[in-house]
């Protein structure tokens, strides 16, 4: 019963995030009013070039945001453990919570045990002095009432899940003994070691080199499909995003400006900045750009937080864009076709790329 | 990847330690002083280790460490403190394993107390010997004696000192770097008042207050003032390691803040806390010897090296009072400062770096 109803809500929902940095320049808006919703089960990839506000919506979500950083407002609204619920779990496991107002104990309990975390750098993200086998164990000791021997066991577990060459070995072996893709790989294990509801992913493979990056997305795929795990993925990569991602949101400026599933929005990308990232890849589609060898760029750089311009915030490197209406009002995030929400007045307009890339051609 | 890689940080830390002559010296000395400390009285001393008399066995020894440990039967067959003789003349069948130097740190070994041999001479007379290896004092007691029995204090004075500047110092840093805003800001002023009080002349406010004025004050008082430079030092690496990746990590698996300061920032905060404990017990052992020679050391029958060189102040014709008891102070306090050098460049990765 309660996993029927459980599973008709999105695992998580995060509306309209105020996340702003109280900084002596002022008021710093990073996270300006972003609403996302994740389903159980289910990869979002959110997007977005540095410095849009990402990955400080990844950090609001377990409150990781450090100071002079403030949640100000918006509510996150994580649902019971619910359909794969197991034994033991959380006390209040009968409603949902707001985890901006949760008290920082029951908090506590959420991080690591329904919402683990991985994070982009694996070289820094683990403690240097104490071994792989007590990080993964203390991960298990902090949401499990078991052993140190039964956490150990769960350790070796993991690393044999996370699929660790040599796991016996691997477990009273130092951070700095392992290579970079096998770190993040234990950093996987930490965040998987209790079965969360949903993974944040902060970028896990930018530090990582190309053949790593794909057996560490293989990974995450390959446990998600395994285990029923959500999993929020920041990146920058729109080809990660891909691969992996059963829905997509871009990110621009601390605001969504563009979100659907994987397939509609690299087949109808709507928003101009969508299009714009879209046509950078090199790999960009048969663009008309890529026969002249050059990569096409987005002129212009993201503005600082404090100088975010009136009106649509792209409209300024916009290619698109018509005044006086982009600067008159921020436009709201509407849906333009089912489960396809766009932040832009004209993204009717704007057709299918071939369109978009002939209108970049006469621009330049 | 080499061997080295295959330990943990401190065990790495060590072997590069082992590979410092100097550092390792050092450490193999302030080793050989605790174990002096530990041994004296079967060093140097008048009552034997260990003796059989009257069908029982007995340690007096121990008597040099608390009066009380001294057997009863002594007291009560009148020994007078006095064991060669009196062991043979009232049980001709004992025997007894004797200290290293029969020489007592308390008084001067009289005539004939060790049987064909003459007493400690008394006045200047007592320029180092065979019996005498470092002379006596003005009133015939042994230098090599007291110095053997006063290790014990410098020993002592160093390390309980420390360990309570080194505990209140990280505590109080801890606290501070950890969760800065308005905490930071309380023991930072703390730190910074405490730094502000002369230690010396607290010691010797508290010591003309105080009725019974002890080893254990004067200790409890440097360790109270001596805290300071931990602090600041604990205070800055946790800030820095309060930013780090993996603090924040661990945060996100659900680690409250005190398993986070205690199992996370301190291990790793550790290693640099060390250096100014080391080099705070020498100072210590210098503050000890100074009070000492100003004459606010240890009540007597307990002598410290700073004693000594109280002693020595009023008869500067006898050299011996002053350089031996000044050489072993200059040593230890060497020493340590070695051992805080080593520790530091074993330690730290810049200076590592830099010595390769």
């Amino acid at each position: 019963m309660t996993a029927a109803f459980g599973s008709s809500m999105p695992l998580l929902e995060i509306d309209n995030l105020v996340t702003t940095f109280h900084t002596p320049g002022g008021r710093v808006p990073a996270v300006d009013g972003v609403s996302l919703s994740i389903e159980r089960g289910r990869t979002l990839g959110l997007v977005g070039e540095s410095g849009c506000g990402k990955s400080v919506t990844a950090m609001s979500i377990l409150r990781l945001v450090a100071a002079p950083g403030v949640i100000e407002a918006g509510r996150i609204i994580l649902s019971p453990a619910g359909g794969l619920s197991r034994a033991g779990g959380l006390s209040r496991a009968g409603g949902s919570v707001d985890l901006v107002t949760l008290p920082e104990s029951q908090l506590q309990e959420v991080r690591g045990g329904r919402i683990g975390m991985i994070f982009q750098e694996p070289m820094t993200s683990l403690n240097p002095v104490l071994t792989i086998g007590d990080q993964i164990a203390e991960a298990v000791l902090l949401h499990r009432k078991v052993s140190r021997e039964a956490a150990r066991a769960r350790s070796l577990e993991m690393l044999k899940l996370v699929r660790m060459a040599d796991p016996e070995r691997r477990l009273d072996e130092y951070p700095h003994q392992l290579s970079g893709g096998m770190r993040q790989r234990v950093v996987i294990a930490m965040a998987l070691a209790c079965e969360p509801d949903l993974i944040i992913a902060d970028e896990p493979t930018t530090a990582l080199d190309v053949t790593i990056q794909a057996q560490i997305l293989d990974l995450l795929a390959d446990l998600r499909r395994r285990l029923g795990t959500a999993i929020l993925l920041i990146t920058h990569d729109l080809g990660v995003v891909a691969e992996t991602c059963d829905d997509v949101a871009v990110m621009y400026a601390g605001r969504i400006v563009e979100q659907a599933t994987t397939a509609e929005l690299f087949a109808r990308p709507r928003h101009p900045y969508t299009i714009g990232l879209l046509a950078a890849r090199p790999e960009g589609g048969g663009h008309g750009s890529r026969a002249a060898g050059r990569l096409q760029t987005i002129p212009g750089m993201v503005p600082a937080p404090q100088h975010f311009p009136a009106g649509c915030r792209f409209h300024p490197r916009c290619a698109f864009a018509r005044q006086p209406d982009c600067s008159a009002a921020m436009p709201e995030l509407r849906e333009v076709a089912p489960g396809h929400l766009v932040r832009c007045l004209y993204a009717e307009s704007l057709g299918p790329p071939h369109c978009i890339d002939d209108l970049y051609q006469e621009i330049a | 990847m080499s061997d080295m890689s295959a330990r943990g940080f401190w065990a790495e830390a060590w072997a590069r330690y082992r590979r410092k002559p100097l550092a390792m010296a050092a450490l193999v000395f302030v080793a050989c002083l605790a174990t002096v400390a530990v041994f004296a009285p079967a060093i140097a001393g008048t009552k034997p280790v260990l003796c059989r008399y009257k069908g029982h066995l007995y340690a007096p020894c121990f008597g040099y460490f608390d009066r009380r440990l001294e057997p009863a039967i002594f007291a009560k067959d009148r020994f007078r403190g006095t064991y060669p003789r009196n062991l043979q003349e009232k049980d001709p069948k004992s025997w007894a394993i004797w200290p290293l130097v029969f020489q007592d740190p308390h008084r001067a070994v009289r005539d004939n107390e060790w049987p064909g041999r003459p007493g400690n001479p008394a006045k200047d007379e007592g320029r180092p010997n065979a019996i005498n290896l470092c002379g006596t004092d003005q009133y015939g007691v042994d230098v090599f004696a007291k110095m053997v029995h006063g290790t014990t204090i410098a020993l002592l004075v160093g390390v309980v000192s420390m360990g309570l500047a080194g505990t209140i110092g990280i505590i109080v840093g801890a606290l501070g770097g950890y969760f800065g805003g308005w905490v930071d800001m309380l023991t930072s002023r703390l730190t910074e008042i405490v730094m502000c009080v002369p230690t010396l002349v607290l010691i010797l406010a508290v010591v003309a207050i105080v009725e019974k004025p002890t080893i254990w004050k004067t200790m409890a008082i440097i360790g109270m003032t001596g805290w300071t430079g931990i602090a600041r030092l604990t205070r800055g690496e946790f800030l820095r390691l309060r930013q780090s990746e993996f603090v924040t990590a661990a945060r996100a698996t659900g680690a409250g803040p005190v398993r986070i300061m205690l199992r996370h920032i301190l291990p790793n905060a550790l290693a640099p806390v060390l250096v100014p404990i080391t080099f705070g017990i020498a100072s210590a052992i210098l503050t000890e010897s100074a009070l000492s020679f100003l004459g606010f050391g240890p009540p007597p029958p307990a002598a410290s090296w700073g004693s000594l060189l109280n002693d020595a102040r009023s008869n500067l014709s006898m050299w011996w009072l002053v350089v031996f008891p000044g050489v072993a102070i200059f040593l230890t306090v060497l020493a340590y400062n070695l051992i805080g050098e080593g520790l530091q460049e074993v330690t730290d990765p810049r200076l590592r770096e830099a010595r390769k």
